[in-house]
């Protein structure tokens, strides 16, 4: 039942596999993605404290786009996505005002997701490339900035996947 | 089952394995005199927590159809931690190495040594938790 409900969309020359451990893995890859873009930006920072030998220093600017990534990132993993996707379902309690509500915060969280991304590359254009700082030891600090909040945006989007395709499998499960 | 371990052997190998982590881990911040390192002991160390706090207790209800979402929601959270502070361990020694705090040398030991304590903290938690039937025949017996 549930094969025939999962060949319906994409047709695939490959099993799409649908394991239980699938959201379990996706969960541990979307853990490994925040990481990653945390310590990479950590990395510009302690890059600036301690051995860079430019005058151009990572100050509070750099972490905003992170902090609102951050920030965006746990809006959106915290709302109830599955849902919000079929209204018509109730689970919400029916109640129109809670899922335009539900709805204005989740597009909070994206756009601040999306703020923080193109927030650092404002800052990696604005305060390094724009002052001729583009010799890389220096240019790394702001390229840091970038890939950190891909990353981020990259776990998000990670977490997201898995938890909606167990979602569906669980669900086909119980009809 | 031929092959049969007694407790008694696991949990010694087991603590000498730990204590072989540390080892390396205390060693690559000695031999340099800079104690950076040391912070990724307390990484591994924490790593194993939210699984255990969240997680394999409640895996067996998880499969069922009656889950409810909070076990759900606490068991991706659980997961998500494991997944960040396992990154982190391993990273932050690399990070420390391209910031010019560490060696090279210290790099490799401290990550080598944090991987040891947390697969032997894992491997303990496995060996007990899992079969615990079979242990307790071999511990009666």
């Amino acid at each position: 039942m549930e094969g025939e409900q999962r060949a319906g969309l994409f047709r695939v020359p490959f099993h799409i596999p649908s394991f239980h451990g699938l959201r379990t893995l996706g969960v541990y890859l979307s853990g490994i993605l925040y990481a990653l873009g945390f310590w990479i930006f950590l990395d510009a920072v302690l890059y600036s404290k301690h051995a860079n030998a430019s005058d151009l220093h990572v100050t509070f600017i750099d972490w905003i786009p992170f902090l609102c990534s951050t920030l965006g990132m746990v809006i959106v993993s915290a709302i109830e996505k599955n849902r919000l996707m079929d209204y018509n379902n109730g689970d919400f309690g029916g109640n129109e005002a809670i899922i335009w509500q539900a709805r204005t915060v989740l597009f909070l969280g994206l756009a601040l997701l999306a703020g923080g991304l193109s927030g650092s590359i404002v800052v990696l254009i604005i305060k390094f490339v724009i002052k001729d700082y583009t010799t890389y030891p220096t240019v790394g600090m702001g390229i840091n900035n970038v890939l950190g909040n891909i990353f981020i945006l990259l776990s998000c989007v990670v977490l997201w996947i898995a938890q909606n395709a167990e979602d569906e499998y669980s669900y086909s499960l119980t009809i | 089952m031929k092959f049969k371990v007694s407790p008694l052997t696991k949990i010694i190998s087991l603590s000498g394995f730990l204590a072989l982590g540390f080892l390396l881990v205390i060693l690559s911040c000695a031999l340099f005199h800079n104690y950076y390192p040391l912070f990724d002991i307390l990484l591994f160390l924490v790593a194993p927590l939210p699984n255990s706090l969240f997680g394999s207790g409640s895996t067996a209800y998880s499969t069922s159809d009656f889950m409810t979402d909070s076990t759900h929601a606490g068991q991706d959270f659980a997961h998500f931690l494991t997944g960040t502070f396992v990154t982190s361990g391993i990273t932050l020694p690399l990070i420390l190495y391209h910031c010019q705090y560490i060696t090279s040398v210290s790099c490799a030991m401290s990550i080598l040594g944090g991987l040891i304590i947390y697969s032997s903290i894992v491997i303990f938690s496995w060996f007990f938790n899992s079969n615990w039937d079979g242990d307790e025949d071999a511990l009666f017996n």
